[in-house]
């Protein structure tokens, strides 16, 4: 059997498993073991490569972000931030999807998780907006659109899997996802304002009362500074500045705001020790999935079909590369994706002359779009669950939205630029930038 | 706090009660994992710091990293927690659901078998390997994928007798993700 039958064999059987319902971990390893039945691959070392896949440094960042959005949301924290919010944007038409919106930002600085962000909207502002006669398909809609910027503005755990998977500066993925999160926000905030709907008119709150707000945000809102502050000053990696930020909370946060949840700190950890499991267990079978695929040459054959197409032309690569993963998010989660195409991307980047931070961030930016895309939308169908409202009345809600996602792609894609304005001026090195001989600034490739 | 304390309740029907100190344990050794590393991590930067960053603390650090990960494979198992492509299974009923939830676990079966026979041949090989400075044996990491591998297939054997004899169909079909997010 040629590379590519096999190739083809094993896609085709994860697929075929994954859409019978077996759990996606088990469905990659289940391609991967049968492919390797057809090959000199011992299953010997594809079992082993599970190992190696999650035996990462970096990858520990996953678990830190996902304990802190759960320390976060158990100890009810972010309720001084939603008041926050209120106060800047309650007044404004559609007040409460602007609120939405606007945590979402702030709560997209402290967790990398979109579910969490869902489960804490869903729980304190959607039924605020059902008692203000929001269209709960539309308040679902919101919710999921409005919770992807956690995996874009920073801290985002498809920032560190895709930096530790394709060996692209982390902290750098960081910044630069900054842009995208903030045209997505905007972008819902402009949608709201013009086409959601006009909600409950209220005062504009006085200086007074979004100063108290502030005031009592102001030890939540340290966290994006404590992580972002720590990677840029080269303190903390972005692993350790996961685990300052836990620290902070349990050691400042809590005592000083929750005190009450300080004997509930145990079942936080027992928790999110399961939670942070499930997408490493991804991360694994992904990694023996996509070390087969390198191995039966699928990124010389999948870059030669994209050559055809594309030639040596950057652009066109990454909006062909754009199109594709805009598939595969709506079929499949981003974490095992990003490492099975990892291969794939690589090749591509050496074939288009990309800069592997660009594609970096324009990924993650199509990937996003897939959490609210069906029939894979994780963050979507979590919304619908929660707010009450059938799956496919929240999907129609949400198809008007998609024009935002569309226009932060193409501004990822079109604008290098501007998205990678950010690491360039704080982590030079991050974008091909090395130290000029003379000791004075940094000398960037064009 | 007792041996149920982290047990779930969902999927009930396909669960033996006496697997319940088992759940129990494996999740609290998820907990004991994430606030294994938390430390080590905060004792590599504070010593670090410091001007005496002890090495050997990193190889502590990804091996509560790894043993989480791989017991909460295990446990995700049994909670049926892991993320799915589709969950169309939870649709349907009778003969036809049977069918599908019954091969389903075979196809996870037979991949956790794969896991305990050649986990364990990896754990041999890796009794000879050894991890800088602190010369820790590999084997005392990979350990965890057979461990994982053997504890998959008891609560696979598990749900495919309890779901044949009482159905797959349960309460919780039009609740799937209560059990991961909240």
């Amino acid at each position: 059997m040629s590379n590519g039958a096999i190739l083809l064999l094993m896609t085709a059987l994860f697929l075929f498993f994954g859409y019978m319902g077996v759990p996606v971990a088990f469905a990659l390893m289940a391609g991967v073991l049968t492919a390797c039945a057809l090959t000199p691959i011992s299953m010997q070392s594809m079992i082993g490569q599970m190992f190696h896949g999650i035996d990462s440094e970096i990858l520990l960042a996953v678990p830190f972000f996902l304990l802190v959005g759960e320390l976060m949301t158990s100890a009810n924290v972010t309720n001084r931030m939603i008041r926050l919010a209120q106060t800047m944007v309650g007044h404004m038409r559609g007040g409460l999807a602007q609120v939405v919106t606007l945590f979402s930002m702030f709560f997209a600085g402290i967790s990398g998780s979109s579910t969490a962000d869902v489960a804490v909207l869903s729980r304190t502002v959607a039924p605020e907006m059902t008692k203000e006669g929001y269209d709960r398909a539309f308040t679902a809609a919101l919710i999921a659109c409005a919770s992807t910027m956690a995996n874009l503005i920073p801290p985002s755990i498809m920032a560190v899997v895709y930096g530790a998977t394709g060996n692209v500066s982390i902290g750098g993925l960081f910044l630069a996802g900054i842009a995208p999160g903030v045209v997505v926000g905007i972008g819902l905030m402009i949608y709201s304002h013009f086409f959601g709907p006009i909600g409950v008119k209220k005062a504009r709150a006085s200086l007074c009362d979004f100063a108290d707000a502030a005031r009592a945000s102001a030890l939540p809102l340290m966290i994006p500074l404590i992580i972002m502050g720590g990677i840029l000053t080269g303190w903390f990696t972005p692993t350790e500045a996961g685990m300052v930020a836990c620290v902070y909370i349990i050691a400042v946060l809590v005592p000083l705001l929750s005190r009450s949840h300080i004997p509930k700190l145990p079942r936080d950890f027992v928790y999110t020790g399961l939670l942070y499991s499930i997408p490493l267990a991804l991360v694994a079978a992904a990694s023996a999935f996509g070390w087969m695929l390198a191995y039966l040459r699928g990124p010389d054959i999948v870059s030669g079909w994209i050559e055809i197409i594309a030639g040596h032309d950057g652009r066109i690569i990454m909006l062909l590369l754009v199109l594709l993963f805009i598939v595969i998010g709506d079929f499949m989660d981003a974490v095992p994706a990003i490492i099975i195409f990892m291969p794939i991307v690589i090749k591509l980047n050496e074939l288009g002359n990309i800069k592997p931070l660009h594609m970096g961030v324009v990924l993650i930016t199509t990937l996003v779009f897939g959490l609210i895309t069906p029939p894979y939308g994780l963050s979507l169908l979590v919304a619908s669950k929660f707010v009450g409202v059938a799956f496919s009345r929240a999907m129609w809600a949400s198809l008007p939205i998609y024009v935002v996602f569309f226009v932060a792609i193409g501004f990822t894609v079109l604008f290098p630029d501007v998205v990678l304005y950010l690491p360039k001026l704080f982590l030079p090195e991050s974008v091909g930038c090395f130290k000029s001989p003379t000791g004075a600034g940094y000398i960037c490739p064009p | 706090m007792d041996f149920k304390t982290f047990v779930i309740d969902r999927h009930r029907h396909l669960k033996w009660a006496a697997l319940d100190p088992l759940e129990n344990t494996l999740m609290v050794l998820c907990g004991i994992s994430i606030a294994g590393f938390t430390f080590s991590v905060f004792l590599d930067v504070v010593t670090r710091e410091l001007g005496g960053a002890i090495l050997w603390l990193q190889l502590v650090t990804t091996g509560f990293f790894a043993w989480g990960v791989f017991i909460g494979m295990a446990v995700a198992t049994r909670r049926i927690d892991h993320l799915n492509l589709v969950e169309i299974t939870k649709q349907m009923s009778g003969g036809k659901r049977t069918f599908m939830e019954v091969f389903n676990r075979l196809v996870i079966l037979a991949v956790a078998l794969a896991m305990v026979v050649f986990g364990v041949q990896n754990f041999m090989n890796d009794l000879g390997s050894f991890r800088a400075p602190s010369l820790i044996p590999l084997a005392t990491y990979t350990a965890s994928v057979p461990i994982s591998g053997a504890l998959i297939v008891l609560f696979c054997v598990e749900q495919l007798i309890n779901g044949w004899n009482r159905g797959f169909e349960g309460p919780e079909d039009r609740d799937d993700f209560a059990g991961i997010v909240t």
